[in-house]
């Protein structure tokens, strides 16, 4: 029974391996028809599956003492609950996007493996199970990355791949370590290293949780490991890019809220060179990635830098080691999942109907895409933060946990930054809203009229842009449960 | 059961004899001849496995009339037998695979010396696997070098007549080497069996003299088996001899042939100088710094590289210094972790070379990566292949690649001293091992719209059974390595 968590894992990877060897559809909507009922049925059971099984599952056994392990928690649901409704509502996007992109079926192969990947990297329960998934999830995402086979595209593929490895090896390196030292790898909150052990390494503990901690939050863009982030994202098409910004930099933060809290363990580094270091380098990297967000014209780079800083939001949040803090982090993984993708769905759609790249380009836009132009300035504000939206509570949460710690300077510096950085995402996001529904003189007033998409690029968007608001409307359902979840792990 | 016991020396002299039927042969029946005598072999070592596997002790089977410590002798405990296996199956699939292009770029009238000279080459390995005498592994060296040599130099284009004469440099200097080690061994202690020159060498080490012609004569031997198997720095002739020669060739001599001599090596460090001898001497360390720089040089190199064939031979040259950083680690675990690695490295890299003859036949025989562009959608299985195959060099977990580096990695941290550097140096090779098969991976799957004549080559089904096989041989090591270290551990405690 419990094997049912399998399910969502293996069937749409056999689903995409098929689509990508033995199927060959001539027409589009055949195509579509597959992958919608791939999509559809294996959210049903995911859902179902995690909500209904809670024990764990042992696959096989890799090596006598490394079991291929599922087992699911809240956070792990959190994650696949947010990744089934980014993949389906992606895929209602896509098949509109991908009409001018050429090899649609590759892509869609890759989507549902990326599909099945990501659901066990979610479902994971111990830490070699998510390095496997982990680096599938590189490897599978990486076609989506390269698809438009461009030579800036390759280019920014192998950037993605170089990094992602570097990273995955930095973490590979401390999970030996470990392996080591600890009793079991299974995921347990507070940690499974022994305090004993741990007191007598300390040091070489410590060098291996920051290594961890670089090694993982390379995949979440931290500083001075972001620069693929911003390469690989403008390169891909549309809805790959905001599943990219959506789920995939997720995985690293889900890797490193599982490591430094249910395998490291908090109560250890708190206070270390460690949290010191990783506090010091996400605020830096919520600071310079707003202001890199602000100089950049094309819009997809300049989305692509706001994730950078946006994630640095996350990973503040993690660093802190605090209950409430980490229920903002929690919260804003949650807004930061809707308001991205909607924000590239927006700049896919711009794309997509006018082709237009750069921010300068857009002066007038919502004159003929009113409903996208909506869209995007009300998740806009929710990145911002501005009440009543999902960003205003969990930056609200991040700020007041902040505080609450009391660590010296980071206690007051942390949301200093983070209100800065606010300053600065106001900047970068709202002059397109600006320019666009407010043009001025002496533009072109044709050159966008019956540019909106068609509905089923329109209605993605929609849902996005009315989570943002349900959230930040009604942020107690959530709270609670995240609350306790981050209660659980500390 | 006795009957069994016999088998290793059976399999030795089949594969001598057939060597020399095959000479009265055409080249048609010294084909047949070679892949019965091979599935043979295999099929014997099969049972010798299974045998001493259920027994778990070891054998040792007189030869000749003379009785030990005269006469020669053959021992073999489930090590050997497993060896000699793996050995079998990867030379029959790496002949299988390459042999379209063996009637293609041989000589007609030349064929029949190829398989005399496969069927040498087995019989040297098998000799190699099996002796229990020091002199005769030396004989057997020089009969695995020659053959060797006549593997590289049959295609017999410039390229690989230079390449064959650079390896027969190399190597002769390394079996001089070994030679002259033996010979002091012998010196000193009057023996050539294993166990008595373990048991003299022990009583010398003991009263503590000889102590330095002891250390030369080991230095000696592991430097020549180390000249042999193309560590860093003596690697020079390796990416020449395997990427010019005929991909059949190239697969035996990456897999197995060097395999061959770093299994002589493990043999002698157990049976002869001794597990705490050789890890109390200096001799690991130097190793341990060569094995590294290996790992590192042999990748960089890699990157350069714009054949794809040379490519994968330069990447042998961090694969073989992966081997000796786990010798150079000094520990029970770090030997396990070695022997594992001969066989992913060798199931790995012969599956590399035969796919990447796909590939490149499917781009008019052009070897540099422009020219690969896109391979992979015109040989799809080809394609599919060489990406198993990357991506267990670059260790992405249920493939064999990943088992190696975690033996590796878990064999480190338990050694004081060497751990960091060790698992720097093996997270650095891994992200560039990555760097440049990753990056022929997206090479070959970027579509084009260029032409190429298509050859009949990589669409025959023994190719395609080829490459299953492979691809099956490596998931099998990836997926279920329990089993398979268990075999390594007990073959390891009963080879002393």
């Amino acid at each position: 029974m419990n094997h049912i968590l399998l399910f969502p894992i293996v069937f749409p990877i056999l689903a995409g391996i098929m689509l990508l060897t033995v199927i060959k559809y001539q027409n589009r909507k055949p195509l579509l028809a597959y992958v919608g009922t791939v999509l559809g049925v294996n959210a049903l059971w995911g859902l179902f599956a995690m909500f209904r099984v809670s024990e764990g599952v042992t696959v096989f056994y890799l090596t006598k003492s490394l079991p291929i392990y599922l087992k699911v928690d809240t956070v792990g649901r959190l994650f696949a609950s947010l990744m089934v409704l980014v993949w389906l509502l992606g895929g209602l996007f896509s098949f509109e996007y991908m009409k001018h992109e050429k090899n649609e079926q590759r892509f869609y192969g890759f989507y549902l493996i990326l599909y099945g990947v990501l659901f066990g990297l979610d479902f994971s329960g111990n830490l070699i199970t998510l390095y496997l998934f982990y680096e599938f999830m590189t490897l599978t995402a990486l076609p989506l990355v390269l698809h438009t086979q461009t030579k800036e595209a390759v280019m920014a593929g192998l950037k993605y791949l170089f990094y992602s490895f570097a990273g995955a090896y930095m973490a590979l390196f401390g999970v030996f370590f470990i392996g080591r030292y600890a009793k079991t790898l299974e995921f347990t909150p507070g940690g499974v290293i022994d305090p004993s052990v741990f007191r007598e390494n300390e040091t070489l503990f410590f060098v291996v949780a920051m290594l961890m901690i670089l090694g993982f939050s390379v995949k979440a863009g931290m500083f001075p490991m972001h620069a693929w982030l911003t390469a690989a994202h403008p390169a891909a098409p549309g809805p790959a890019s905001a599943v990219l910004s959506g789920i995939i930099v997720k995985g690293g933060i889900l890797a490193l809220i599982r490591v430094v809290y249910e395998i490291i363990g908090v109560d250890f580094l708190r206070g270390s060179w460690v949290q010191q270091w990783w506090m010091i380098l996400s605020l830096l990297t919520v600071f310079l990635g707003s202001l890199l967000a602000f100089r950049e014209p094309v819009l997809k780079k300049r989305l692509a830098y706001s994730t950078v800083s946006q994630l640095s939001y996350i990973l503040f949040g993690l660093s802190l080691f605090e209950v409430q803090a980490m229920t903002g982090s929690l919260l804003h993984i949650i807004a930061h999942v809707f308001i991205k993708v909607a924000l590239f769905f927006t700049a896919a759609a711009i794309i997509y109907m006018t082709g237009c790249k750069r921010v300068e380009e857009l002066r007038g836009v919502a004159k003929g895409m009113p409903v996208t132009m909506w869209c995007y300035t009300i998740v806009s504000l929710g990145l911002i933060g501005i009440p009543p939206t999902s960003g205003f509570i969990s930056k609200w949460y991040l700020a007041e946990g902040a505080l609450h710690t009391g660590i010296p300077v980071f206690s007051w510096l942390g949301p200093v930054i983070l209100l800065l950085s606010a300053l600065l995402t106001a900047g970068y996001l709202l002059p397109l809203s600006m320019r666009g529904f407010f043009p001025g003189e002496g533009y072109d007033a044709g050159r966008f009229a019956g540019k909106e998409p068609p509905l089923s690029m329109r209605v993605p968007l929609l849902i996005f842009a009315g989570l943002t608001l349900g959230i930040g409307l009604f942020p107690n359902v959530f709270t609670n449960i995240l609350s306790a979840a981050a209660d659980f792990l500390m | 059961m006795e009957m069994i016991l016999n088998f290793p020396c059976l399999c030795i002299l089949l594969t001598m004899f057939s060597a020399i039927i095959s000479s009265a042969l055409n080249r048609r029946w010294a084909r047949y001849l070679n892949t019965f005598v091979v599935t043979l072999v295999g099929i014997l070592s099969a049972a010798v496995l299974m045998f001493t596997l259920t027994s778990g002790k070891s054998y040792v089977y007189q030869m000749g009339h003379f009785p030990a410590p005269f006469g020669n002798e053959i021992r073999f405990g489930s090590l050997e037998a497993g060896m000699a296996l793996f050995f079998s199956v990867i030379m029959l699939l790496s002949l299988n695979g390459g042999r379209e292009k063996i009637r293609m770029e041989i000589d007609p009238g030349k064929e029949k010396l190829y398989y005399i000279m496969i069927n040498l080459l087995l019989s040297s390995l098998l000799a190699l696997v099996y002796t229990n005498d020091i002199f005769t592994a030396y004989v057997f060296v020089e009969i695995n070098t020659i053959s060797a040599c006549g593997m590289i130099v049959i295609t017999e284009h410039g390229r690989t007549i230079e390449a064959a004469t650079r390896y027969m440099i190399m190597s002769l200097l390394g079996s001089g080497l070994f030679l002259i080690g033996i010979c002091i061994l012998y010196d000193m202690t009057g023996h050539l069996l294993m166990e008595y020159l373990y048991t003299s060498i022990s009583n010398i080490m003991a009263a503590g003299t000889y102590r330095i012609p002891m250390m030369v004569a080991i230095a000696l031997i592991v430097v020549g088996l180390a000249i042999k198997s193309a560590l860093f720095p003596f690697h020079a002739w390796l990416p020449d001899a395997y990427g010019y020669s005929t991909v059949s060739s190239a697969a035996m001599l990456s897999s197995l042939v060097s395999k061959g001599y770093i299994f002589l090596l493990i043999k002698l460090i157990y049976r002869v100088i001794g597990f705490e001898v050789f890890f109390g001497s200096r001799i690991i360390n130097v190793l341990f710094v060569f094995g590294l720089a290996g790992m590192i040089m042999g990748s960089v190199s890699a990157i350069r590289e714009n054949d794809i064939r040379r490519m994968i031979s330069y990447s042998s040259v961090a694969q073989i210094g992966y081997i000796y950083m786990g010798f150079g680690l000094g520990t029970g675990a770090g030997m396990v972790a070695s022997v594992f690695h001969i066989l992913s490295h060798g199931a790995t890299k012969s599956l590399l070379f035969v796919a990447a003859v796909g590939l490149t036949d499917a781009s008019g025989g052009h070897k540099e990566f422009d020219e690969l562009t896109g391979a992979a959608y015109r040989n799809r299985l080809a394609g599919a292949a060489f990406l198993v195959g990357a991506l267990s060099m670059v260790g992405i977990p249920l493939f064999s690649g990943f088992i190696s580096k975690l033996l590796f990695a878990q064999a480190a941290v338990q050694s004081q001293g060497k751990a960091l550097a060790a698992l720097v140096v093996l997270a650095v090779s891994t992200v560039l091992n990555a760097i440049y098969f990753m990056k022929t991976v997206i090479r070959i799957y970027t579509p084009t719209d260029k032409k190429y004549e298509v050859t009949a080559f990589g669409y025959k089904v023994s190719y395609a059974i080829t490459l299953g096989c492979f691809i099956l041989l490596n998931l099998l090591l990836g997926l279920f390595s329990q089993p398979i270290t268990n075999w390594i551990t007990q073959g390891l405690t009963i080879l002393q």
